[in-house]
């Protein structure tokens, strides 16, 4: 299998979601649960893939550095972001580079991101709370020529789920379910 | 040296590779198959789709019927690379633990029987159950299956699933109620019987469709005690049929088989753990089981007609105290069976006066059904739940199942009913007449 994704599979599921998109339909969960001080622990809830129900039992814990008055037990959420945006990417120029015939050797994201916490301490009035930019760079060995690798990496970014999310405005629904505990 | 031609199923090509675009103009489509060949149905009755659905006379010869391709290996070509590059290597011949011609014969056969769209033969019913559950879970998955399961497959559930971390939790397939509750967020599958042993009781299986397909479960049912002649399992919205072949399928007891099928999708993810836990079948059984379904039609009315008379005959005995045969009245599952089986089958269960010793005093004394375990063979065999299939149960354990002392498994092959009538009859007038005490 070329980069060892079938592309007859994906071809036949692109097709097949074609004629029922209720296939196309991912509903995920993660449920976060606070551990002690910067520290969380992430747990994925079974997922949905089309109409059916599938287990995903993983977990992960986050945590600030000392110097965040954490105690750098895990990655922070800052990273995590970054994995999350980077992973997509990776998946959507493999899937990319498998549907154009292209073997890859290697690939390589590098992600730097700089963030100015005067906005999260509430300190600056013209920093933003967020990253302002994320640079990456994309290493890449393999039998496709220097236009096709540039072709794939504008069209996988441009259908890589996270890194859309991260580009365009996205609605944020939440609430707060509190219970006062008598002290 | 190589062969130019497609070696393989030629309705299947390699996907185009994009130019331009996106993922979203790939051509490539899933269609049944892999078939040797695409020949259009022979008829529409099951006889006919018996002799003929997936039987390939010999092109070079014109030897009638599948030839047995004996091989362990085929001589590539670069077509046959691609396929295993592009990810359709299911579709070409390369290695016979991947598919072999004897294999995609047999397996057209059934996929035909069972309106399928693919099906995948396996080395032992096991292996087929194996393969399909495993296909359709993920790490910490869960199962919901009934909880009078055949022992194999108990085993699956209770000794190798939490090895893995995944859980199942058994249930009274007569109680939806249950069933339903048992379905966690993490549950990938639901797993049931057609028709259960050695109780024979008929599953409603549409029953438990509904429930699958609301809760977003996989449905898989073990169709062993029902082939396509009794029920084609598919049709009522099951994902994936699964048989132990060595049964009713193949009818000869003379080989070790399963098969799985369903829709291409299903079986397409079904067919890496066959390569992976290694299940495949032989290419000599393959030709024995498609010569064994040639007759599965004709052979299951035979059952049936022996069976019914034969169970008549053993409710109206004096000595035998209780008969389940779901196209007897008295079965209680008899509405469910006329609704769900266009044929009957050769199993009978039924309970003797005497216990278990003069169960084995029975099965002694009689001529014609063999003492052994397995069912399906053209030949009658009998045995007893509680030395065999719930050897390892106590007394009451098996009496909480609701089978009693003295309960007798028999499977009533193809012989003529008046003989085997015959032979109950003296064997009964045997055992009853000597001077050991009725009641164990």
């Amino acid at each position: 299998m070329r980069n060892n994704i079938p592309v007859a599979a994906l071809s036949e599921f692109v097709n097949e979601v074609a004629d029922v998109p209720e296939e196309a339909l991912m509903d995920y969960g993660l449920e976060i649960k606070w551990e002690s001080g910067t520290r969380s622990r992430s747990e994925t809830k079974p997922m949905k893939v089309g109409p059916h129900q599938i287990s995903r039992s993983f977990t992960w814990k986050s945590d600030e550095p000392r110097q965040l008055m954490g105690n750098n037990h895990g990655p922070n959420p800052q990273e995590l972001l970054l994995s999350g945006l980077g992973s997509c990417m990776m998946v959507s120029f493999v899937a990319g580079a498998t549907a154009a015939g292209i073997q890859l050797e290697t690939v390589r994201i590098d992600f730097d991101a700089t963030l100015d916490l005067r906005g999260f301490m509430g300190l600056g009035t013209n920093s933003t709370v967020g990253f302002p930019e994320v640079k990456y760079r994309i290493y890449v060995t393999g039998d496709g020529t220097e236009e096709q690798f540039a072709e794939l990496h504008r069209k996988s970014v441009s259908h890589s789920p996270n890194a859309q999310t991260i580009m365009n405005p996205v609605q944020m629904t939440g609430e707060i379910i509190s219970t006062q505990i008598e002290s | 040296m190589s062969n130019k031609n497609i070696l393989g199923d030629p309705s299947s090509i390699a996907p185009d590779y994009l130019n331009d675009g996106w993922l979203n103009e790939l051509g490539r489509t899933r269609g049944a198959g892999p078939f040797l060949a695409n020949h259009p149905a022979p008829g529409r009755g099951m006889s006919t789709t018996c002799v003929h659905a997936g039987t390939h006379d010999d092109p070079r010869t014109g030897a009638v019927g599948t030839p047995i391709y004996q091989a362990s290996t085929f001589v590539l070509n670069d077509n046959q690379y691609q396929s295993v590059e592009d990810g359709f290597a299911r579709d070409r011949f390369i290695y016979s633990r991947y598919g072999n011609p004897s294999q995609w014969a047999v397996q057209e056969k059934l996929a035909a029987l069972e309106g399928a769209e693919s099906a995948i033969v396996f080395s032992s019913g096991m292996a087929a159950i194996t393969s399909t559950v495993m296909a359709l879970v993920d790490k910490g998955a869960h199962v919901v299956a009934s909880s009078d399961l055949y022992g194999g497959t108990f085993n699956l559930f209770n000794q190798e699933f939490p090895t893995f971390g995944m859980s199942c939790t058994m249930v009274d397939s007569y109680d939806f109620d249950a069933i339903e509750a048992a379905i966690q967020p993490n549950t990938q599958l639901m797993y049931f019987e057609a028709i259960t042993n050695p109780l024979l009781k008929v599953i409603d299986i549409p029953r438990l469709v509904e429930i699958a397909k609301r809760r977003n479960v996989r449905l898989v049912v073990d169709a062993t005690f029902a082939p396509p002649v009794a029920m084609r399992t598919l049709e009522h919205g099951v994902d994936v049929v699964v048989h132990s072949a060595s049964k009713y399928l193949n009818g000869h007891s003379d080989l070790i088989a399963g098969v799985a099928a369903g829709p291409r999708k299903l079986i397409d993810m079904i067919w890496p753990r066959l390569l992976n836990y290694g299940g495949s079948l032989d290419p000599h059984a393959c030709f024995l089981l498609e010569r064994g379904l040639k007759t599965l039609d004709v052979r299951m009315r035979a059952h049936e007609e022996s069976a019914t008379a034969l169970a008549k005959f053993l409710e109206t005995h004096p000595r035998v105290k209780k008969v389940f045969y779901p196209f007897l009245e008295s079965h209680p599952d008899y509405d469910t069976a006329k609704r769900l089986l266009k044929n009957g089958m050769g199993n009978i269960t039924f309970v003797i006066e005497g216990g278990d010793k003069a169960a084995l005093r029975l099965v002694d004394a009689l001529r014609i059904p063999k003492q052994a375990t397995s069912l399906g063979g053209v030949e009658s065999l009998i045995s007893l739940p509680f030395n065999t299939s719930q050897a390892t149960f106590t007394t009451r354990q098996r009496a909480d199942i609701g089978i009693d002392p003295g309960c007798v498994r028999l499977s009533v092959g193809i012989e003529d009913a008046d003989d085997l009538i015959a032979d109950f009859d003296r064997a009964f007038a045997t055992i009853y007449s000597s001077k050991e005490p009725a009641h164990a």
